[in-house]
């Protein structure tokens, strides 16, 4: 069956079935990409897929289940156990499916590169190229890949909702390797779109970041004054989102539960969540219930204004969903996430930040956040390696040292930010940015 | 799931612009994971996963085609897209597969999928409800079962078809303990290849428990000093440490193309003598078990280091053809979206010559480590890192006060000749594994180690 014939089956058997209250999601996506190694194109890969979630509401309780086989006898038993899983179900949360919303934005989406399987391997041997060339110590192991995706998503109800949208997004990176006095060091960037400029681009600064590890040396344990890079705070934002989620806070699991128009970081703190950024290739209108996403500013001058809510725990409040109850796919279930969720930059400008520390540290890499950053109590303990800073100056590379601190504490604690904000790579329509933030007497575990 | 004329036929297809080799894999694999919060049954995921992952080589360039349009045209298109992407040609090649066997090593006795939700959901409770009872100051509870049924084909144009089926079981409960405003969280996460009867030997209320006391004995510890010093980790997913710090380090992902510290050491004394360790897929119902790998090869226990002695990779398919080297097994893939590459399964250090107490006892200053957290690690420069969910000062032989916050960092090379003693407790612990293959369940573990010196992050 092709999903038109799968929609319209699946609404036959939940009338069969005698549900008044269903849905179905639809995703399917396609994707290519071309990795190379040392002057070949080492992998080429490519991939469509497609699936269905079918929700339903049994007895006042949401029921759902998913699919990716497109067959009569499956497509029965989806329902079956979508109606299943409701009858199983405990909690008293109101299960709502959304009739609309009033008005959704249109998204400004970037012109899409779009590209043929011989474009990309043409863009990823050029790249390869270029980065061999980059510098004389490169060596292989070094790899540039392009790739190429698109989604398509659609959402109807018994309730009258019928919306869809369609993204593309196009990037690059490369995974420098170089070799220098016995030791091997790598290098990272990427590159959203396949501008050949941006794509040159990166094979210089991965190949520096390569270099630049290269004869790093160890700190002494200590307190120091440490900035962080744009790059990395934003993984710091990533890691302690889901403690802006309206559930985990009424759950008692996020630290900012009942902080709502507090102070929860330093004024000159901005966070903002912006579901349409100009120049993201991951916009949508809609979020995973079907209710408008809109931009709004979570924390302003440091204050909370509003954590991120569903339709469900929108309604436990009393409040109207903020429009971010998001799905990955059909396969994972509605959660509350951030669309592009960023602290907004400030006013000095990223040399002028670091001119502000004596003695410190400039942190680039942070390694194994997943383990070294707990997101029920902020406290972090992470491997680490940059640059140390002397009299405002950035100076020799560092590295195998852990930066340890509490996330909301330093919230609170961020002396200044620089004016540039650092985005990165958008997971579904989630995607983080940050400027550089100083921060003082942090610990840091060396030699 | 695909008639066998069908494959040949894909295959023939997808070798038709010159391709070397070409393989099917085709799977089909039903999820439920039933998630509880707040004392009561809160949501139920159910995924059914279905499709096909193509892939060809030519010498060791490999081209990687996926779909989930199962027919037979989407298949045939699938193929030739695969084919399209090596090159140009029109071979007429003749592809004959004999169906092969499979030995079922880890036969499940009550198939989770098929049992009631009710039966499924009371174990939870059983397991969560023990959590929150455990103390006054558990502020909440969050578990799931979940039980994944995973049917695959693999088809290659060397003949071979083999058919799987792979079922797992995972109980994992997550308890918040407050006190003055002020959070701590502790987990404990078994899982099987088996089906429910897992816990006959695995009490649920053992795993709320376990994970209860974790939360309690931070909410009462002191942050990590930082520094370098001793430190004795425990068994279980302690092993972590050598998944990390060395594992990743000995796949073939990384030896074949030169990225890994550990290229062109076998048969050099790579770790202290007291270190053997293995990987091994064939344990009965363990969690990172399988029957066959996801290029259809029978796994097996691999020896990887032999009384500190390098003396194996972990090789895949491709990594085989780039090193040289037998395949051991080891190719393995989160799904059909993946192309397959070499990973590991259960990976633990083995029992040494040390009693656990003198262990213990031969510290006068340094960390104990009894539950590890996970972590990651860059296979170029052995550089790794973890994190210490459950630590403890030790003081002249004895172990002290809790503590929290706490990492562990360094390189692989030096850290496996720095554990210089090996206890006698092996145990595994679970984890889930991420690499370019996706995740797969993984079993680490080791019995009590000691390191003499390494870095711990803390404040």
């Amino acid at each position: 069956m092709k999903f038109d014939d799968v929609k319209e089956f699946l609404i036959a058997e939940a009338n069969r079935a005698g549900l008044e209250g269903y849905e179905v999601y639809y995703m399917e996506s396609s994707d290519m990409s071309a990795e190379t190694l040392k002057d070949e194109i080492s992998s080429f890969a490519s991939g469509v897929r497609g699936g269905v979630c079918f929700r339903c509401i049994v007895d006042g309780r949401m029921g759902n289940a998913s699919s990716e086989l497109f067959e009569e006898n499956e497509m029965k038993a989806l329902v079956a156990r979508a109606i299943e899983n409701a009858k199983n179900i405990e909690n008293d949360d109101k299960a709502i499916l959304f009739g609309g919303s009033e008005k959704y934005e249109t998204p400004k989406l970037p012109k899409a590169d779009e590209a043929d399987a011989a474009t990309l391997k043409r863009l990823a041997l050029w790249m390869q190229d270029n980065t061999y060339k980059a510098s004389e110590y490169i060596t292989d192991g070094t790899q540039s890949a392009v790739f190429e995706s698109k989604i398509k998503t659609e959402l109807m109800n018994s309730y009258g909702l019928r919306l869809s949208n369609s993204v593309a997004m196009s990037g690059a990176y490369v995974q420098s390797v170089v070799q220098k006095d016995e030791q091997s060091e790598e290098g990272f960037d990427f590159a959203i779109g396949l501008n050949e400029n941006d794509l040159s681009a990166i094979s210089e600064s991965a190949t520096k970041e390569a270099l630049s590890k290269i004869g790093a040396v160890e700190v002494d344990t200590g307190k120091y004054d440490v900035v962080i890079s744009g790059k990395r705070m934003r993984d710091l934002l990533s890691s302690y989102a889901s403690s802006f989620s309206g559930r985990n806070a009424q759950l008692g699991m996020s630290r900012l539960r009942e902080k709502e128009g507090q102070k929860i970081a330093a004024e000159i703190i901005n966070i903002i969540d912006d579901p349409m950024r100009e120049g993201c290739s991951m916009q949508t209108p809609f979020d995973g219930e079907g209710v408008a996403a809109y931009k709004k500013t979570v924390v302003e001058s440091g204050v909370l204004k509003t954590l991120l809510y569903d339709l469900t725990t929108a309604d436990k409040k009393g409040i109207e969903s903020t429009g971010n109850g998001q799905r990955l796919s059909y396969s994972t279930p509605v959660h509350i996430a951030p669309y592009s969720f960023y602290i907004k930059g400030g006013d000095t400008a990223p040399d002028d930040l670091v001119g502000k520390v004596k003695d410190g540290i400039y942190i680039t890499e942070f390694k194994g956040m997943h383990a070294g950053c707990n997101s029920v109590t902020g406290d972090f303990s992470i491997e680490s390696a940059g640059y140390r800073i002397r009299d405002g100056k950035i100076c020799e590379s560092v590295r195998s040292f852990t930066v340890a601190g509490n996330f909301f504490d330093m919230l609170l604690a961020i002396e200044d930010i620089s004016n540039n904000v650092s985005f990165g790579i958008p997971s579904g329509y989630t995607c983080y940015g940050a400027p550089d933030v100083l921060l003082r007497d942090m610990s840091v575990a060396g030699k | 799931m695909i008639k066998r004329e069908l494959l040949e036929e894909i295959i023939a297809a997808s070798l038709s612009s010159g391709g070397d080799f070409a393989e099917v894999f085709a799977e089909r694999a039903r999820s439920n994971s039933i998630q509880f919060v707040d004392g009561k049954i809160d949501k139920i995921n159910d995924n059914f996963l279905s499709g096909v992952g193509i892939r060809v080589f030519k010498g060791t360039r490999t081209v990687y085609a996926s779909t989930t349009d199962v027919t037979r045209e989407g298949l045939l298109a699938c193929a030739r897209s695969a084919s399209d992407a090596l090159g140009e040609g029109n071979a007429q090649i003749s592809i004959c597969l004999t169906p092969q066997k499979v030995i079922d090593i880890h036969p499940v006795k009550i198939d989770p999928l098929a049992s009631a939700i009710k039966d499924r959901s009371d174990i939870l409770k059983k397991a969560c409800f023990a959590a929150k009872e455990s103390d006054a100051l558990i502020s909440q509870v969050q578990g799931s079962i979940m039980g994944v049924e995973r049917e695959i084909l693999v088809a290659n144009s060397e003949g071979l078809l083999k058919h799987d089926t792979h079922t797992r079981t995972r109980l994992l409960v997550n308890a918040i303990a407050s006190k003055d405003g002020e959070d701590q969280s502790g987990s404990c996460n078994p899982g099987r290849s088996m089906g429910l009867e897992m816990f006959d030997f695995i009490s649920p209320e053992y795993v709320g428990r376990e994970a209860a006391r974790g939360a309690l004995v931070n909410l009462r510890a002191g942050y990590c000093e930082a520094g370098r010093m001793t430190v004795a980790i425990e068994n279980g997913f302690g092993g972590v440490i050598f998944h990390e710090a060395c594992g990743h380090s000995l796949e073939a992902t990384q030896v074949g193309v030169g990225m890994s510290e550990m290229c062109g050491k076998l048969g050099e004394k790579i770790a202290n003598e007291k270190i053997t360790a293995i990987d091994d897929g064939t344990i009965p119902g363990a969690w990172g078990s399988i029957n066959i790998d996801d290029e259809g090869t029978p796994t097996q226990r691999n020896v990887l280091i032999e009384n500190g002695i390098l003396k194996n990779y972990m090789v895949d398919r491709l990594g085989s053809r780039r090193m040289g080297m037998a395949m051991t097994g080891s190719s393995r893939r989160q799904d059909y979206t993946y192309e397959p590459t070499s990973r590991m399964t259960n990976t633990f250090i083995d029992n040494g010559p040390d009693k656990n107490e003198d262990i213990i006892a031969s510290i006068e200053y340094g960390l104990y480590a009894k539950q590890m957290g996970g972590g990651s690690v860059n296979p170029l420069t052995g550089a790794f890192n973890f994190s210490v969910r459950e630590g403890y000062i030790v003081r002249n032989g004895k172990i002290c006060e809790p503590v929290r916050g706490a990492s562990l960092i360094g390189t692989g090379s030096r850290i496996l000749q720095d554990i210089d003693m090996v206890g006698q407790n092996l145990e595994r612990g679970q984890g889930v594994c991420g690499s370019s293959s996706g995740s797969v369940p993984t079993d680490v573990g080791q019995p009590l180690i000691r390191v003499k010196e390494i870095t711990v992050g803390g404040r």
